[in-house]
């Protein structure tokens, strides 16, 4: 049974084929082997920004702010120690230096990135022209930030990355999505109803989500991520819950209660062909795509508490993630299939955990309040968590490297159920001197 | 997509006809004629103004606020000695009143994750239901659906607050 409207249908069945040829470019991408990132944690790279300079004739004096920005940026990819030439900091001992300029020219702006080494004949290591409407200083910012990182560790950063949630209001939740700097917020629903768990499409244009929207049980809904009419992707009796693409976007895996109680279903990318993958009496949710496809981690509380277990695809093979905690919860698998994240019950209050992918070194990377649904940044350096660790219902960033937890700029919406889109298409930027190939930031 | 088959239309009307005959059947018959008044308070006095009758079972009289909600401990969907308590009395307003529909809403703490309150919340309402229809309610006139954690009733991040928030919720339509 499908209750997908038939008005939708040709509009979905192009969303569908969008999910598709996103994830089949998605599918060659990650025939790397998994390997452990040891990055988090580590020793940091030190590097000195040492200033933007102003255009004499910018008009808008956006350079200090911007300077600032790139190096939060450089701070939050957690693979840098930064120093800041405008803080009166010295580049000591650094292996870059960052230096750029501002010109304006018709509307346009234009930013020459470079990054040199210490030495005194400054050689330069990476030089980027950035180009693009006055309004896009930022994001300017951010791909020169992605830019050094990928110099630096041979894999872009995830400062062009986005942040959907849910903002609770009233009774009322709805569906929203940020830059990851907590720009360009907006709304995406406006139902006065429940929405919950959003997830995005391998490529980054779709987001899929659970909605009470109509005044039904839970359901499965698919929505462009940029705004829109949504669609219905599974309506079938109970509840509809927990979606998300496979890594190649041809599969969908999601909850299903039709069979009188929470079973882990796959279907396709439409909804259609449902197949189920467990089958017990106890709740069975929360599924999470390894980033092979071939196998899920998933919550259930066959064993009396929820615990997370892995299985592959087809249901077999199941194992306990791990015996370390009594009750875990909310796995997510890092995008590099080393790590699994999972939240466990911590008395009355929820902590969020990192393992191997094998049950292994579990410990816990956010403690204190309710600390709830980690979900990966697309190079898995990073977890998005929601929390009430300090008091008011928020977005939290841990890097996984010691420091604490920061908080994502929400603009004051109390905000839930964080997921973390994947890179967007690769930007093109205009190379000059010694460029720098532009990988494949597609993920 | 597939073209149906020729003689499904009048098959389909058929189907239709009898289908809305019984409706309309159903339709003549009610509401229910109220059951004649009780011969005894007649009998004993005329002079003296009669008692009136206990109230016939009437449909639409019973209320959301008339209906006790089963409450539950923490990650659990048994039905405690209070909570069945509550649902024995809702089993009988819902005998009382025949043409009476519900919902019951599963209801879970703000404690752990909203996938796994959801299921929760659904094995919550399910419990209830399955309560009432062993209690002789049919099937068909309880409906269910789980809010997981995010209808709380009370607003408070103690115990006394989740206990309220842990609950089948019972909603008259």
């Amino acid at each position: 049974m499908n209750a997908r409207p038939k008005r939708g249908g040709r509009a979905i069945v192009a969303l569908a084929a969008l999910a598709w040829l996103a994830g089949a470019g998605a599918a060659r991408a990650q025939s790397r082997d998994v390997r452990i990132d040891i990055s988090g944690g580590g020793q940091k790279i030190r590097l000195h920004v040492q200033g933007l300079t102003a255009a004499p004739d910018d008009p808008h004096a956006s350079a200090k702010d911007a300077q600032e920005l790139l190096a939060r940026d450089l701070d939050d990819a957690a693979v840098f120690t930064v120093s800041r030439g405008w803080n009166g900091e010295a580049p000591v001992d650094v292996q870059g230096i960052v230096i750029g300029r501002w010109s304006v020219s018709g509307g346009r702006i234009t930013l020459d990135g470079e990054v040199t080494d210490a030495s005194p004949a400054r050689l330069s290591i990476l030089r980027h022209e950035y180009r693009g409407g006055v309004g896009e200083w930022r994001d300017l910012i951010h791909q020169f930030s992605d830019d050094i990182v990928l110099q630096f560790t041979g894999e872009p950063g995830v400062a062009r990355t986005r942040i959907a949630f849910v903002a609770q209001q009233g009774r009322n939740r709805e569906l929203y999505v940020m830059n990851l700097d907590g720009s360009d917020l907006h709304p995406l629903t406006a139902d006065r109803s429940i929405a919950l768990s959003p997830s995005w499409s391998p490529d980054g244009s779709l987001l899929l989500f659970t909605s009470y929207r109509g005044g039904t049980p839970p359901r499965i809904w698919v929505m462009a991520a940029t705004g829109g009419r949504p669609y219905l992707i599974s309506g079938r009796r109970g509840n509809n819950t927990s979606a998300s693409y496979s890594p190649d976007g041809r599969d969908i895996a999601c909850t299903l209660s039709q069979d009188g109680n929470a079973e882990v279903y796959l279907l396709d990318a439409r909804g259609g062909s449902p197949r189920r993958v467990t089958s017990n009496r106890a709740i069975d949710t929360s599924p999470s795509w390894s980033p092979t496809g071939r196998e899920l981690a998933f919550t259930s509380d066959r064993g009396g508490t929820p615990q997370v277990y892995v299985m592959d695809r087809e249901g077999g093979n199941l194992r306990r993630l791990t015996y370390d905690v009594s009750y875990t919860d909310s796995p997510a698998w890092s995008p590099k299939g080393d790590r699994i994240a999972f939240v466990a019950r911590d008395g009355n209050g929820f902590d969020v955990w990192v393992c191997r992918a094998d049950g292994s070194g579990g410990h816990a990377v956010a403690v204190g309040g309710l600390n709830e649904n980690p979900k990966w940044s697309p190079d898995g350096r990073h977890l998005v968590f929601a929390s009430t660790r300090d008091g008011a219902q928020g977005l939290y960033v841990t890097d996984l490297d010691g420091r604490p937890p920061r908080r994502l700029d929400t603009g004051g919406l109390r905000a839930l159920s964080p997921a973390w889109s994947p890179r967007p298409p690769s930007a093109v930027a205009s190379a000059t001197g010694r460029s720098v190939s532009q990988p494949g930031g597609h993920p | 997509m597939k073209v149906a088959p020729r003689w499904i239309v009048p098959l389909v009307t058929v189907c239709a006809l009898v289908v809305l005959g019984g409706c309309a059947k159903k339709a003549v018959q009610t509401p229910p004629t109220p059951p004649p008044a009780p011969p005894v308070s007649h009998a004993v006095d005329t002079t003296t103004t009669p008692t009136p009758p206990p109230a016939p079972p009437v449909s639409g009289t019973v209320a959301t606020s008339d209906m006790k909600d089963a409450f539950f401990d923490f990650d659990q969907s048994v039905l405690r000695d209070d909570a069945r308590a509550a649902l024995d009395q809702d089993a009988r307003l819902l005998r009382d009143h025949p043409n009476v529909s519900v919902v019951i809403e599963g209801h879970c703490d703000e404690r752990g994750t909203e996938e796994y309150n959801q299921a929760l919340g659904e094995r919550r309402a399910g419990a209830a239901k399955d309560y009432l229809t062993q209690a002789g309610i049919e099937a068909g006139r309880i409906e269910t659906i789980s809010y997981g954690k995010t209808r709380p009733f009370a607003d408070g991040h103690d115990e006394s607050a989740w206990a309220q928030n842990r609950r089948a919720h019972v909603v008259v339509k």
